[in-house]
């Protein structure tokens, strides 16, 4: 798994590249800690597999977005990605949109 | 009847960075079965979810401790058995990770992926062996 931080419109966006698990996880949370922001986006189009050490993951960076006063979207699931936050009720917590473009002008 | 069966059975060493090798292992044995990428991916996911809990709350990370698995095929169903060396634990206890009490949780998700995307879960009476199984569509002709 790769990770590759860009700005869009004052909006850090996290490209991830691979599969998030249990043993890229901690390197996710790593990246999050080291370029911390306000506005945060996670771009999960070119994330293959995710379980729930990953899930887990991204809820902690929201919960940490949100105490700061911040706000965090995510963009480009893909169907079977976007089927493992519905059937874990995290579609109701996170933002979700469909591009990246989208999650952007939401968050900025 | 008599149906094809296959079985194999493997030991893990309770360490996380095998979790990834093991799956990959098993998976290359269950190739043949007919399974869509959708549902390959439901059984990689259960399969890693439960070595980790077997790792972690059974077997406590010690590498020593093996973490069994046995993996069942037939033209029916995939079967698999999980089994840790711990006391195990009341799963009827695991707090529900969907209400919005829980949500912002970051524990307690694993088993519940398990049964909502397994055909049947079931746990033995003590808790530590985890017995998934996934039907497979019927092969045509």
């Amino acid at each position: 798994m790769t990770v590759k931080v860009i700005q869009r419109d004052g909006v850090n966006v996290f490209q991830v590249n691979g599969e998030i698990n249990i043993s890229t996880s901690p390197e996710l949370r790593k990246s999050f800690e080291t370029q911390p922001s306000k506005k945060i986006v996670v771009d999960l189009e070119k994330v293959s597999y995710i379980d729930s050490s990953g899930l887990a993951t991204l809820v902690e960076i929201l919960k940490k977005t949100k105490m700061q006063g911040g706000s965090l979207g995510l963009s480009g699931l893909s169907e079977k990605v976007r089927s493992l936050f519905e059937i874990t009720k995290l579609d109701k917590l996170f933002s979700i949109h469909p591009t990246l473009d989208a999650a952007v002008e939401k968050v900025r | 009847m008599t149906k094809d069966r296959e079985l194999k059975e493997y030991r893990v060493p309770s360490d996380l960075s095998e979790v990834q090798r093991a799956s990959a292992d098993i998976l290359d044995f269950l190739k043949t079965v007919p399974l869509s990428e959708g549902g390959l991916f439901d059984l990689r996911l259960c399969l890693e979810e439960a070595l980790i809990n077997a790792m972690k709350y059974g077997n406590r990370l010690r590498p020593e401790v093996p973490v069994e698995v046995g993996v069942e095929i037939d033209s029916d169903e995939v079967r698999i058995r999980v089994k840790d060396q711990g006391p195990g634990f009341d799963v009827a206890q695991l707090a529900d990770c969907t209400q919005s009490d829980n949500l912002l949780r970051t524990r307690g998700r694993g088993v519940y992926l398990i049964r909502k995307l397994m055909d049947r879960a079931e746990y033995n009476a003590c808790g530590n062996e985890l017995l998934m199984v996934k039907r497979l569509p019927k092969r045509r002709g």
